[in-house]
């Protein structure tokens, strides 16, 4: 089935270039080397650049024109990732949300889960209050899931494709609990200053390792053993029990949505 | 006469009091900040569900707060300065080796968590000052053409929302009348997997509806034209990656960082720009932008570059010693001014004329 959304091999270009600068702007504290003693902010910028370079990704995928088909498939998914997510336990209530965003990235392929991945956040965040700093950085990873999730080998079907996915699930909630936790790091345990290290706290110029040490301290403490594990339980029980049932709903959606031939006007 | 503000007006001016915010850890100007976003709020605010969201962001600032101040206590590691409260240290065991919970607690940790939490407050609250003064549905119509698939997606995701509450209740009332499954999975997707269809059903419907209307027309950008689109966004993209990498890497030629970043957002804008002019449409009562959008704007940005110029040249003001009572200047109270000058210029929201209801209503 061809995918719903077309990446073009200069798509992918973008998409790589975007990513790479995107994990960057995440993993800001660990790649940041300053000299002893400057004072050491959150770089305040990239809050602002991470949207533009969220929008051109957008921009390029989108550059052919939507078909209205896939379109309208893409606002209603959105739309249920939002309801899901308002019905989802948890603070940051993304448990459900990763159900849906893998079965459609899966289904609709990777340049959709990428889209869908941004829209649902953002739709989401519109609907509740939950636009802030944080939904840039949201909306990569969760569009960073729905991508993995199209990337997955194709070949799979029956019960070991419910059994990858399920398994794709528990590393992607994961991987987005701490990715998440990465960005917030530095402002909720705040930036050591000269002379005053907070034993959690982010120590601008220490050696990477120390970092990586104290954040994995911080995010094995606050959110790994609870929360992520909350949402790889929540959404890889969903995949097994719903998955098979909403992946054969949705794949006769994507059937009638995709069109393969075209009109050539005379 | 009373309208709705332009909506990316709100927006930039929020983001300028934003940046101010990011400049400076002292808490009277953060605190003064604060304040002129709640005033402008509850006086333009309008009565629609989101001009009721700033509420929630006030106490997500306050959560803010308080999380970093408890990091502080409890998590402790500060050496040095006034003690407050000698609390017992508690070494964790070897498996996460170099942590102490608790420990004696200073005056000054205490407070540099609290001016640090503040910042990240105010600008959360910025943001929400934003979001309730702003209305979402004008904002996702100003989306960029470039993105103009994607703010339809975005509508079209706001606009079908209510209809899964309808679809839930058909297919339950539907579902009453004949038997099957009562296991709690099997209900669940008895369902489930209806309401999907239901859905899927109405967004194909949905799109026979637009396609009718002309939207699928195919854009008429020629292949020079998608080259240059094409080489601007990734030339954009590739100069935003060298300059954040020459702004983390503090040794690396300082023109490649700022200069390259500037640099590389204009090109990914530009590249944007390209792309949009593919899309030819026509706007529905479009918003206007007249000079009070224009004055709420400039009191933003005037806002934001007094903020970054009181963090270059007034940094005892910008960044109070900890041991010291934070001061204000002339810079400052006049960047407070500015920024609540600038939206009193704005229209007042027509809320009055909401509160009363219209006569169909009351007839119904």
């Amino acid at each position: 089935m061809n995918p719903a959304v077309r990446v073009s091999p200069r798509s992918a270009a973008v998409l790589g270039v975007a990513s790479f600068g995107g994990l960057m702007m995440l993993c800001w504290p660990l790649l940041l080397r300053a000299g002893t003693g400057e004072r050491v902010d959150p770089p305040f910028l990239f809050l602002v650049l991470l949207p533009v370079v969220i929008a051109v990704v957008l921009a390029e995928l989108n550059e052919g024109g939507l078909d209205p088909r896939v379109l309208a498939i893409l606002g209603v998914l959105s739309a249920a990732g939002a309801i899901l997510r308002g019905v989802s336990p948890g603070t940051a209530g993304v448990e459900l949300t990763f159900f849906l965003l893998v079965l459609g990235g899966r289904v609709f392929g990777p340049g959709f889960g990428f889209v869908l991945g941004c829209t649902t956040l953002f739709a989401s965040a519109l609907m509740t209050a939950g636009v802030g700093p944080w939904l840039p950085y949201q909306m990569l990873c969760a569009a960073w899931v729905g991508m993995g999730a199209g990337l997955l080998p194709r070949r799979l079907t029956g019960r070991a494709e419910i059994a990858v996915l399920a398994a794709y699930a528990v590393a992607a909630s994961y991987l987005f609990g701490i990715f998440m936790n990465l960005s917030g790091w530095p402002f909720i345990a705040g930036i050591a200053v000269e002379g005053h290290e907070g034993s959690l706290s982010y120590v601008p110029g220490a050696p990477v390792l120390d970092n990586l040490h104290a954040f994995l301290v911080y995010t094995l403490l606050t959110s790994t053993g609870s929360w992520d594990t909350v949402r790889a339980i929540t959404t890889a029980v969903a995949i097994v029990v719903l998955g098979p049932a909403i992946l054969a709903a949705l794949r006769r959606g994507a059937r009638r949505a995709t069109v393969t031939g075209v009109v050539r006007g005379g | 006469m009373p309208r709705d503000l332009h909506p990316v007006a709100w927006w930039l001016w929020a983001l300028g009091l934003a940046t101010a915010a990011s400049f400076t850890t002292n808490p009277l100007i953060l605190l003064m900040l604060i304040g002129v976003a709640a005033l402008v709020v509850s006086l333009r605010r309008s009565d629609q569900p989101w001009g009721r969201t700033f509420r929630l962001y006030v106490w997500l600032g306050v959560a803010i707060i308080v999380i970093r101040v408890v990091f502080r206590v409890v998590f402790g590691g500060w050496v040095g300065g006034r003690v407050l409260l000698d609390l017992p240290g508690v070494p964790l065991p070897d498996s996460v080796a170099g942590i102490t919970l608790l420990g004696p607690l200073y005056a000054e940790a205490l407070l540099f968590a609290l001016y640090d939490g503040l910042r990240l407050a105010t600008i959360v609250i910025c943001v929400g000052a934003a979001n309730s003064l702003a209305n979402p549905k004008r904002l996702l119509r100003s989306v960029p053409p470039a993105l103009y698939e994607i703010g339809t997606a975005l509508v079209v995701a706001v606009t079908v929302l209510p209809q899964f509450a309808e679809s839930v209740r058909r297919v339950r009332a539907a579902q009453s009348l004949r038997a099957g499954e009562t296991g709690r999975v099997g209900r669940l997707r008895r369902l489930l997997v209806p309401v999907l269809e239901d859905a899927l059903e109405r967004s194909l419907a949905l799109a026979a509806g637009m396609d009718t209307r002309g939207y699928g027309r195919a854009g008429g950008a020629t292949p020079a034209q998608r080259r240059v689109t094409g080489t601007l966004m990734l030339a954009g993209l590739v100069g935003i990656c060298v300059g954040t990498y020459a702004v983390l890497d503090r040794t690396a030629p300082r023109l490649l960082a700022l200069p390259m970043l500037g640099l590389g957002a204009a090109a990914a804008v530009a590249g944007l720009l390209s792309a949009g002019r593919r899309v030819e449409r026509t706007r529905y009562r479009p918003d206007p932008w007249r000079w009070p959008e224009l004055v709420v704007v400039a009191s933003g940005v005037v806002v934001g570059a007094l903020g970054w110029w009181m963090s270059r040249h007034e940094v005892a003001v910008a960044y109070p010693p900890l041991d010291a009572v934070p001061t204000l200047s002339v810079a400052a109270l006049v960047a407070g001014a500015v920024a609540l000058l600038g939206p009193l210029c704005s229209p007042p929201q027509s809320r009055a004329a909401l509160a009363v209801p219209a006569p169909e209503e009351v007839a119904a």
